[in-house]
């Protein structure tokens, strides 16, 4: 490409940092403006990237601006995809969308036709690429049944916990939509039960931290999702796809592929810790979508409506764990 | 040696004869079968006699029993054999009637003879090795357990008719081996259950896939994963997951070499069903079923045993056909 295409990013915190060196490194993109109310993390991010601090009023008033990935707390997703998308820009925005279902659905329409790309950073990981590839090639036959692993390393602070949304719309999000990419229909019915085994702390502030769901679409595909905060092991990110034919699995990535054997037995190496480790490829992946989008090469592959909608099976979910019944949606 | 008597020269049975006849200590001397060919066929193998079971019972060099009949006939035969005296080897399920498998239970504990209920996987070496390895904390503290058991394909729907169903039939291992893990007894159970394998198995008012979860009074959770046809094999895999670690236990198979070529490396074929997979199991039970009978050994697992799992499949089974979870 001949010119690069600007862009900016809002929120220079764990997510931002990511984000914006991917953005910076892009080939095709040049991060133009980094928008923080944070002066020292914003300085440091513009630093390393050799981007400008400026304001999002400065960023949406720039005609050369044509995106802006949205990496700001969850709490401002919401109202800086607004205004990303009513000035006319492209937008990557970090998930969830927001985490009140309603304020959500009220804004829906401004997002129709938009070039709007939510997050869901499984649906860009290399395994999961290539497990819907082989999926899709009927290398299983038809696809009956899933199983989703999704247990966290370790579990957050309990500060994180008032303002996460819970484990339903904090972290199980992620496997509702990996649930739908993989199985190509929506769940119909969801049960859900959740523990609180890890932490006191955690229950105390009204959330869990142990949940198994269970999926069930029109066409009665069932779909198990087990969630941990805290796996004991590192970041346990599987995928297991049963056919009419046979049976394709993603399996954890270790930090690397040596293997000891002793007296003791085989010792493979630790699973990746966490998701920065985990992830990192997806993340890069997910800027190439947007430099596609960006140029007119592609369609935004997951958007405000899978972000709704995965909002809406969250909160089916919590509503099920807590009054032990099937939700139907 | 310790003379045995077995009721059916089945598939199963016939599993147990050559282990009996394997055993140092044990000798088949009696099979018990309607169908007199494959009575003959077994008793000829091993040099026993062909009987009805009152001879086999009546004879009081029997020192134990191996039901291996129809499900239908278990607890009839077990009971008989218990009220002669002799020690029981049964074949699971106890029953597929809950209500009179429970309202039988004080009449095994009357007729005081030792009742062994066969959960075949429950002597399996790679699971016995989870069990041991989260007795010695090797992953701190169980707090949820996955179960996958995929048959490789699907039964002849005639057996379909008379099996109990998915969960009475197939799930009641699984239930059993969740018992035996968590180290408590679930208290709620969800199920969901489809049929996507075969239509004819719908019609039976049965189902072919299913996943259950299970739920304790202290929040662990077991997810049990059933499909009568995997397409890949006979999947037997569980994985615990504890408050330090998981533990996983994968498949076994026919050989350890892998084939790699430019289209990637082709591992061997899991091994076939029950038979082959659990070729292993089945010995370490009747050893087990030895040392009752030699050395007085409690049986490990108990008629009471076999009812609590049949009430997780009783509940499983209202569970799928309401649609809300079950409280035992």
């Amino acid at each position: 490409m001949s010119q690069k295409i600007d862009v900016a990013i809002i929120g220079a915190g764990r997510m931002g940092q990511i984000h914006g060196s991917n953005a910076a490194r892009h080939p095709d993109l040049r991060l133009r403006y980094v928008v923080e109310t944070d002066a020292a993390l914003g300085a440091a991010l513009a630093a390393q990237t050799g981007a400008e601090i400026a304001t999002l009023h400065d960023v949406l008033g720039d005609p050369a601006i044509k995106g802006v990935v949205i990496a700001s707390s969850t709490d401002m997703h919401l109202e800086h995809s607004l205004a990303v998308i009513g000035a006319g820009k492209a937008a990557l925005c970090e998930k969830p969308i927001d985490l009140d279902l309603e304020k959500a659905k009220a804004v829906a329409v401004a997002f129709e036709g938009a070039p709007y790309i939510l997050g869901f950073n499984r649906r860009f990981d290399p395994h999961v690429t290539a497990l819907r590839e082989k999926i899709a090639s009927g290398a299983i036959g038809d696809l009956e049944t899933l199983t989703l692993i999704n247990h966290d390393p370790a579990a957050p602070p309990p500060a994180f916990i008032p303002r996460s949304g819970g484990l339903f719309k904090d972290f199980t999000i992620h496997d509702l939509d990996l649930a739908y990419c993989l199985l190509g229909e929506p769940p119909v019915e969801i049960f859900a039960t959740a523990s609180c085994l890890i932490d006191p702390k955690i229950v105390e502030l009204g959330d869990v931290d142990t949940a198994r769901v269970i999926l069930r679409t029109a066409s009665n595909k069932l779909c198990v999702i087990s969630n941990t905060r805290r796996s004991g092991y590192g970041y346990d990110q599987r995928v297991e796809a049963y056919g009419s034919r046979g049976m394709a699995m993603t399996c954890n990535e270790r930090l690397d592929q040596v293997k000891v054997w002793s007296q003791a037995g085989a010792l493979a190496s630790p699973i990746r810790p966490n998701f920065l480790s985990r992830y990192m490829r997806s993340y890069a992946r997910e800027m190439d979508h947007f430099a596609d989008v960006l140029a007119g090469r592609a369609q935004p592959q997951v958007g405000y409506a899978e972000g709704l909608a995965a909002l809406a099976w969250a909160e089916a979910c919590a509503e099920s764990a807590r009054t032990n019944k099937v939700v139907k949606v | 040696m310790h003379k045995i008597a077995l009721i059916g020269a089945g598939r199963i049975g016939r599993i147990h004869a050559a282990n009996v006849a394997a055993h140092p200590e044990l000798q088949l001397a009696y099979v018990v079968d309607p169908m007199e060919a494959p009575a003959k066929d077994v008793a000829a193998n091993y040099g026993a006699k062909v009987s009805d079971l009152d001879g086999a019972l009546s004879d009081a060099n029997v020192a134990g029993v191996i039901v291996a009949s129809s499900t239908d006939t278990h607890l009839d035969f077990s009971l008989r054999a218990a009220r002669a005296g002799k020690a029981v080897f049964c074949e699971k399920p106890i029953d597929l009637d809950l209500t009179r498998a429970e309202a039988n239970a004080p009449k095994f504990e009357a007729a005081n003879a030792p009742m062994f209920l066969a959960f075949n996987r429950r002597f399996d070496p790679n699971f016995r090795a989870i069990r041991r390895k989260l007795d010695a904390g090797a992953v701190g503290k169980l707090e949820t357990l996955h179960i996958t058991s995929h048959d490789p394909s699907p039964p002849p729907p005639g057996y379909v008719a008379v099996s109990g169903g998915l969960f009475k039939d197939m799930a009641i291992h699984d239930f059993d081996m969740a018992r035996w893990m968590l180290g408590e007894e679930p208290s709620e159970v969800f199920a969901a259950g489809a049929c996507l394998i075969d239509p004819e198995i719908g019609k039976l008012g049965d189902i072919d896939t299913a996943k259950t979860i299970l739920r304790t009074p202290s929040g662990k959770l077991c997810v049990i994963s059933n499909s009568r046809r995997s397409g890949y094999g006979y999947d037997q895999r569980i994985e615990a997951f504890g408050s330090a670690g998981a533990l996983r236990a994968g498949n076994v198979t026919e050989s350890t070499v892998e084939a790699w070529t430019e289209g990637g490396a082709q591992a061997d074929q899991f091994q076939n069903f029950f038979l082959d997979r659990y070729a292993a199991a089945y010995r370490f039970e009747m050893a087990h079923f030895a040392d009752m009978i030699a050395r007085n050994a409690a049986p490990e697992i108990s008629y009471r045993d076999g009812v609590a799992a049949l009430a997780l499949a009783t509940a499983a089974q209202a569970s799928m056909q309401a649609g809300v979870p079950v409280q035992i």
